[in-house]
């Protein structure tokens, strides 16, 4: 069962009182480092950063609506090998999840961590932060915008593809949640512990408590449901664009192989891609084949084929984060793609990536029985 | 492949048969395995499904160490082993000389269809005119004279059969490889005279007989014909017996005076039957009955032909022999009550219905009711047709019939939906095996199969609406009648057909159901040594039995061969320096074969020259002619020595054919057998592509050559990883079980170290005392200690407990704590066998513990023996059997021994006390096999015998010393009270397999708590991991005889491991590339031979080459191929498919 306290918001500026949070954390010791979103000092760009610092927690800016990277991939790093300290890794609920996937493929831990997660606002793409940035809109602005205004529209930008869809805005599987959706977030944030370490870190703090209203409740589920409204329409215009082989081939034709996508993927956890092995180190007279059994062939080769294999290998783990669209020079909308085909995959084995850790892989346990009108040598037909 | 000089015959290539041949082959003996039948597989080459996972998994049989020395495909299909020779078509007709040196005569029908030329194309069958019934499909479709016997053999050659064949010769000339040759100029020279007095009967003989092509001379009277035979050489005589002046057998003797060799067939009418019988006994070879008919008379002495002239005879020398020749079935035509058999087509025996199951049956699986073809909706099967039946000879228990229908109801289902309704009717539902009962309970739960305990009185036809009427009486004795469309007759088993002559030629003595029986305590010594029994040849058993059976017959052979010095010396291969090739650019040189026909010539040879050679990576494209002749080989020899390619491709057909020649070439050359590939380019699917879509040969051979080419070109030849290993054993338990692996393996020269948790050795023989047969288990026990004790390769350490355990075949590391001497021990060993055992399960039911009264069949036992029950001051003695057994959570399987424990004590109390009232309140009696008798023999002696079921079970009470047991007697249809001053609780057995003795040692415990299998059938006593074996109790429940089968077969299992120094790992095993593995630990969970690991630095998983079988599911589950499988990785296979689009 959670615990609930509240955390007093000064001046309606939610971005210091966060600040000031994760300082008391830092200064209590039982946190020996945070991985927090901060502004880079050189450049308008925030990103995840390693901060021991009490001092250097003035820059953390875990709302901006900057999402150059996903974390998980950072916080798979951090925790692959034990590093004898704790760190506070503060992540968005796709972070999350996709960290879940990793610890499960063993590409990390949750040992020594504090995972922070907090309602997630959303994020502008990369293009469209630079953009936002220059307009020089505080973060306290944007969550205004998204939380009292409603509006996914900031400034003539508009949110990420993803996270117009997505339905996790509230993050599960965290030690301490911090709660603005449905709450009076310009006097007080919510923090709720679901897990012991949470609840240990948040005692220490003597913080008032408080319980989650019936209104935060609501207020998150009619933004979920409206987000799967759009996730659904999303869904059919997807399928309908890709229904066949030659639709797919044109959704994926401006892919020149940079495969950018599967490095920004965080479950993607190959420490080398198959794709840049010798695998597809095709002998050159192997291309003049090809070119010469059909008259002709298309260069650079094996794109269908990667993003194909991508699907097969990562479907059953995308948390839907958007990083791979985010990342495509050639603006392919992969995460409609991705996403679609990962509903169905995950729908397929009733699983859904991220959302718990004690779940094994669907791929890797061995059920007896199951799908026999598929593998079932003895069916001649289901009925 | 190691080989040892110790050689080895077994007779019959069924499953038992096939198992017998691995295990010595796998241990270095050369085996001649031989059958009658033109194919390997025995009745199961007809079986496509069976129980628990209603599929097959015959090839989980074929080696797991070493797997290169043999074929590694469907073992269904075909075998090859190099150790071992299979001969086929082939009968055992004597055996001569001393045991460790029997000289066997073989005979051997030569195939008319040479099998090197024959590519199974089919051709000679279309145009056959001759229609005769498959015997393959039991009769229900029809084949032609030149025939498939089993249409999935590798390689599937076709055979004629000649008693049907007419020698048209339409074959012979449709045949596009020149394979088929009618051995017809032969029988012009086989001269066969023909005497009877009746010119009539002589003409007509004379006129068929010249019709099959013989030469044919008549005579009219004996004194003719002896003077025709001291002129001319005749092949064969046949005679009338009933002649005036000299009859028959007075010609028969007058010839065999000069001509003691010739055959002489007496021809005779019904009334002289005893004549001509007698006449045998004075060297006829055979009789033929009058009056003839060409039907009938010409493939009769075509037969004699054969097995006079035709049949090659071989003389062979072997140190021991196996018979494993299996069981026929009994034909329902010879009992009393046919059911309806033979008159009704919609009532089949469960044989042909498991043909009309299978997709390569009569009607390629589509189950239909035979008389009008219309949908089945209900289906019954009768068990115990011509079993249990004292009318047909049987008062035996065929032991396999009622999990073979329950299997077939459970397949109906699957196939047909679950609306189809079967209905077994039974006497007792013998699911005796450890998973047989769960079998049993998902059919009748989730499958939804009917189990009526009932007599099935007769079965008539259903004239209105099709189908069948069933009329039987249930087990309150009511009348039913009910409609079904079809009726399986699930039909016992008998000896098979040749038992009687190989029981002569043996010297072996038939029990009176015409079995051959094993000694006592064991299921594969004969009487005579040096002969051993496999399978059910000697009883009636199961495939898991049969597979254990002769594994236990394997070790029986191989322990009498070690025994006369015939695993002493070994000769092993050369060791041949193989060029290393790996990472090398490909180099591949074609090699096409130019005997196909139809032939590719000059400008198509041309044309697929400029083809191929466009791909840099073709060093050559050359054509040999007859490329599998000896000087086709040579050819290729000289072209390869003078090539500097480092792969070659062979177009031929047949590409089985090459597997010894390329060995051998490689052998001279230095090439690497894996870099070479042989493609079949002249196959049927070839030929027919060409005809059906007028592609032109040469393009189907550049395709064919490309694909083989594309798998070839990236094969980086792998060598086979070579591990060491101890040849050392450890066996834990020193009950019977592990007492006699024990033995089984320090006989064979290797040490032994027995741990036993107990102060003494023996397990349950302490207590137990003689079995229902009347052997002395005493006698055994003493016997065994005592060879242990003597035996300077085992050593004992009693009160010893295993502690840790780890390590890999062949190399094991296990720690055990001895108590007695308070210090740790510590084992290196190659193999591990666990036999913990189990004890006779504790229980608190029925009032247990209450009065002393009240025992187990332990207790009964040991106060019988101690004097403190008297049977004589017994007057009523009830039984229960399946005490806290066969039960949802309470041990639900079957123990096996309790029925028969129940009959002996039965038996023993009334041979005591013949006036004691014994009452006993069983379940289902399981008395399978032999042990049927005794049912019936006590039921005889006033036994009287009650049926509960588990939901309305016996109830207990007590009258002072008196208890009275309550239980439902379903005959009468109430309850009756039963007083009795004995109860007697079967409580059944239980496994003594600790979870931290499982964990030690790697391996599993099933969800009964025994040893889990690699797989129940084909692997009983292994576990998946591959050097830890299991026997005896804490396997599965067993009674003595079947325990020490079990040792017997863990044992031969080790021997394989333990014959030599080395083990070496197949070439396809999996590989890991380290700088690609991101450690996720996929592959780990994927090994199913745990043979994946993370390697000590922590970096990358590795693989033990030892363990791994080269299933491939690592690099299925690795994404980014960091896991590969040698000999198929990525880029070989986008190749294969890119040449074959």
């Amino acid at each position: 069962m959670s615990t609930f306290s509240k955390l007093e918001v000064k001046d309606k500026d939610i971005v210091t009182s966060l600040q000031g949070f994760f300082k008391t954390l830092l200064e209590s010791k039982k946190i020996d480092a945070f991985m927090v979103p901060w502004h880079l000092p050189m450049k308008e760009v925030v990103m995840p950063t390693l901060i021991s610092d009490v001092e250097q927690l003035d820059k953390a800016d875990p709302l901006a609506p900057s999402f150059p990277m996903n974390a998980a991939k950072i916080a798979s790093r951090l925790t692959k090998k034990p590093a004898g300290q704790t760190i506070a890794l503060v992540m968005r609920s796709c972070e999350i999840r996709a960290f879940i996937e990793l610890i499960k493929l063993k590409q990390g831990s949750l040992d020594n961590t504090v995972l922070i997660g907090i309602d997630c606002l959303g994020a502008f793409d990369n293009r469209d932060y630079a953009s936002f940035a220059k307009k020089e809109v505080s973060t306290v602005r944007f969550c205004d915008k998204i939380l009292k205004d409603k509006s996914e529209n900031i400034e003539g930008l508009n949110l990420a593809a993803a996270c117009k869809v997505c339905e996790h805005p509230v993050p599960d599987n965290a030690d301490i949640i911090i709660g603005l959706y449905g709450i009076d977030y310009q006097s007080e944030l919510l923090l709720e512990a679901p897990t012991v370490k949470g609840e240990e870190l948040l005692q220490a703090l003597n913080l008032p408590k408080t319980s989650e209203s019936a209104s935060r409740q609501q207020a998150i589920k009619s933004l979920i449901s409206d987000r799967e409204a759009k996730r659904d329409k999303m869904f059919e215009e997807t399928s309908l664009a890709t229904s066949n082989i030659e639709k797919l081939s044109g959704y994926l034709a401006s892919c020149v192989n940079c495969y950018n996508c599967r490095v920004a993927c965080p479950v993607c956890y190959c420490r080398e891609c198959v794709f840049v092995t010798d695998v597809f180190d095709h002998d050159s007279f192997q291309y003049l084949q090809w070119a010469k059994k059909k008259g002709r062939v298309k260069m650079p080769t094996d794109t269908d084929f990667f993003h194909l294999t991508r699907m097969a290998h990562i479907s059953l783990a995308c948390v839907g984060c958007g990083q791979c669209s985010n990342a495509c020079p050639n603006d392919i909308p992969l995460t409609e793609l991705f996403r679609t085909v990962s509903h169905h995959t995950q729908k397929a084995f009733e699983y859904e990536a991220g959302k718990n850790i004690e779940e094994p892989i669907p791929l890797s346990v061995f059920n007896d029985k199951e799908y026999e009108e598929v593998v079932g040598i003895n069916k001649q037909s289901t009925e | 492949m190691r080989k040892k000089i110790g050689t080895a015959m077994v007779v019959g290539a069924g499953i038992s048969g096939i198992r017998s041949a691995l295990d010595l082959a796998e241990f270095g003996y050369s085996v001649t395995l031989v059958d009658k039948a033109p194919n390997i597989g025995g009745i199961l080459s007809q079986l496509d499904y069976q129980f628990p996972n209603d599929r097959c998994g015959m090839c989980k049989m074929l080696p797991l160490v070493n797997r290169d020395s043999s074929s590694q495909y469907c073992l269904r299909k075909g075998l090859f082993h190099e150790n071992i020779n299979i001969m086929l078509g082939t009968r055992l007709t004597n055996i001569e000389g001393e045991p460790g040196k029997f000289k066997v005569i073989l005979k051997q029908k030569p195939s008319s269809v040479d099998p090197d030329l024959c590519t199974g194309c089919g051709e000679c069958a279309r145009v056959c005119p001759v229609l005769v019934p498959d015997s393959f499909n039991m009769g229900l479709s029809e084949r032609k004279a030149i025939y498939l016997p089993v249409p999935h053999n590798i390689p599937n050659t076709y055979t004629i059969d000649f008693s049907s064949c007419t020698r048209c010769g339409e074959c012979v000339s449709a045949c596009p490889t020149g394979a088929v040759k009618l051995p017809e100029e032969k029988r012009k020279n086989f001269n066969i005279l023909v005497v009877d007095d009746e010119l009539i009967v002589r003409d007509s003989l004379k006129e068929w007989l010249e019709d099959e092509g013989f030469s044919v001379e008549m005579a009219d009277s004996g004194q003719t014909a002896l003077d025709m035979l001291k002129q001319n050489t005749y092949h064969l005589m046949l005679t009338d017996i009933k002649m005036p002046g000299m009859d028959g057998v007075e010609l028969l003797k007058e010839a065999k005076k000069d001509l003691p060799e010739l055959p002489v067939v007496m021809m005779t009418a019904y009334a002289t039957v005893e004549t001509a019988i007698e006449a045998m006994k004075q060297g006829a070879l055979d009789y033929l009955l009058k009056p003839f008919d060409p039907e009938t008379f010409t493939p009769k002495v075509l037969e004699i032909y054969q097995t006079l002239e035709v049949v090659q005879e071989i003389e062979l020398g072997v140190n021991a022999i196996i018979v494993s020749t299996g069981t026929e079935y009994f034909d329902p035509l010879q009992s009393n009550n046919t059911f309806g058999y033979g008159r009704y087509p919609d009532v089949v025996t469960s044989r042909e219905f498991e043909r009309l199951l299978s997709g390569t049956g009569p009607e390629n699986g589509l189950l239909q009711r035979q008389s009008d073809k219309k949908p089945l909706k209900k289906i019954a099967w009768f068990q115990c047709v011509g079993s249990r039946d004292i009318q047909t000879n049987a008062d035996f228990c065929s032991s396999i019939c009622c999990m073979h229908a329950i299997k077939e109801a459970r397949l109906v289902k699957e196939k047909l939906g679950h609306n189809i309704e079967t209905t077994i009717f039974y006497m007792d539902m013998r699911a005796f095996g450890k998973s047989f009962h769960q079998y049993k309970n998902q059919a009748q739960n989730e499958y939804d199969v009917c189990f009526s305990r009932s007599r099935v009185h007769s079965v008539t036809e259903n004239k209105e609406l099709g189908g069948l009427m069933v009329q039987y009486v249930d087990q309150k004795g009511t009348r039913n009648e009910e409609q079904f469309d079809m009726v399986v007759l699930s039909i016992g088993q008998r000896p098979s057909s040749g038992t009687k002559e190989l029981a002569r030629i043996t010297e072996l003595p038939l029990n009176k159901w015409g079995f051959c029986e094993s000694e006592p305590f064991s299921t594969s010594l004969s009487s005579k040594e040096g002969i051993f029994f496999g399978g059910s040849f000697a009883g009636l058993k199961d495939i898991s039995e049969s597979v254990i059976g002769s594994s236990s017959a394997a070790l029986s052979a191989s322990r009498f061969i070690h025994s006369i010095g015939g695993s002493l010396s070994s000769e092993t291969d050369e060791e041949i320096e193989l060029k290393d090739v790996s990472r090398q650019m490909p180099s591949v040189l074609i090699v096409v074969c130019t005997c196909g026909k139809p032939q590719i010539e000059g400008v198509e040879q041309e044309q697929l020259k400029t083809n191929l050679l466009r791909d840099p990576a073709v060093n050559d494209i050359v054509f040999i002619e007859n490329t599998c002749t000896a000087l086709g080989l040579s050819n290729l020899k000289e072209v390869l020595e003078k090539s500097n390619a480092n792969r070659m491709l062979i177009g031929a057909c047949l590409p089985h054919v090459y597997t010894g020649k390329v060995n051998q070439l490689c052998k001279g050359t230095g090439f690497h057998p894996q870099a070479v590939n042989v493609v079949d380019i002249y196959s049927q699917d070839a030929l027919k592509a060409k005809d059906e879509g007028g592609q032109s040969l040469e393009s189907i051979i550049e395709q064919k050559l490309k694909m083989g080419f594309a798998h070839l070109k990236r094969m980086d030849p792998p060598l086979a990883p070579i591990a060491s290993s101890i040849q050392k054993a450890l066996v834990v338990g020193g009950g019977i079980a592990g007492m006699t692996a024990s033995l089984a393996v320090a006989d064979h020269g290797f040490k032994v170290d027995l741990v036993e948790s107990q102060d003494q050795l023996g397990g349950n023989l302490f207590w137990l005392k003689s079995t229902i047969e009347g052997n002395d288990i005493k006698e055994l026990f003493e016997k065994t200690v005592k060879k242990i004790e003597n035996h300077p390769l085992v050593k004992v350490h009693t009160q010893a407990e295993i502690t840790c355990s780890f390590g890999s075949v062949g190399n094991f590391h296990t720690s055990a704590h001895s108590k007695k001497e308070d210090k740790p021990l510590s084992f290196e060993h190659g193999v591990a066998i666990l036999a913990t055992g189990g004890k006779e399960a504790l229980t608190t039911s029925y009032g247990y513990g209450t009065s002393k009264a009240i025992v187990t069949q332990k207790e009964f036992a040991l106060n019988l023996d101690d004097g403190s029950i008297n049977p004589a001051s017994l007057e009523s003695v009830v039984m229960i059997q399946c005490v806290e057994s066969r039960e949802q959570d309470k041990k639900n399987y079957c123990s096996r021994v309790c029925c028969a424990t129940a009959l002996k004590n039965a038996l023993l109390l009334k041979e005591k006390n013949p006036q004691v009232g014994i009452y006993v309140l069983y379940r289902d009696m399981m008395t399978t096999g032999f042990l049927e008798s005794y049912y019936t023999r006590a039921r005889k002696e006033d036994v009287i015998f009650i049926q509960y079921d588990v939901e309305n079970k016996p109830e207990i009470t007590k009258d002072g010393e008196t208890i009275k047991i309550t239980a439902f007697e379903p005959i009468l249809g109430k309850n009756i009270e039963i007083s009795a001053d004995l109860l007697i609780l079967a409580t059944g057995l239980a496994p003594d397999f600790s979870d931290a003795m499982a964990g030690n040692f790697g391996v599993r415990k099933d969800e009964f708590g025994f040893f889990q299998e690699a797989e129940s059938k084909w692997r009983p006593v292994d576990s998946l991991k591959e050097g830890i074996f299991s026997c005896g109790i804490c396997n599965s429940p067993r009674n003595i005889t079947e325990s020490i089968a079990t040792a017997e077969a863990a044992a031969q299992r080790a021997l394989r491991i333990l014959g030599d120094n080395k083990i070496l790992a197949g070439s396809i095993v999996a590989q890991v590339h380290p700088s690609l593995c991101s450690l996720c630990e996929r592959c780990i969970e994927a090994c199913p031979y745990d043979a994946r690991y993370i390697h000590h630095e922590n970096t990358h998983v590795a693989v033990n080459p030892i363990m791994c079988q080269g299933c491939g599911s690592c690099a299925v589950v690795c994404p980014n191929s960091a896991s590969a499988l040698a000999g198929f990785i990525d880029q070989q296979l986008f190749d294969v498919i890119d040449s074959a689009f």
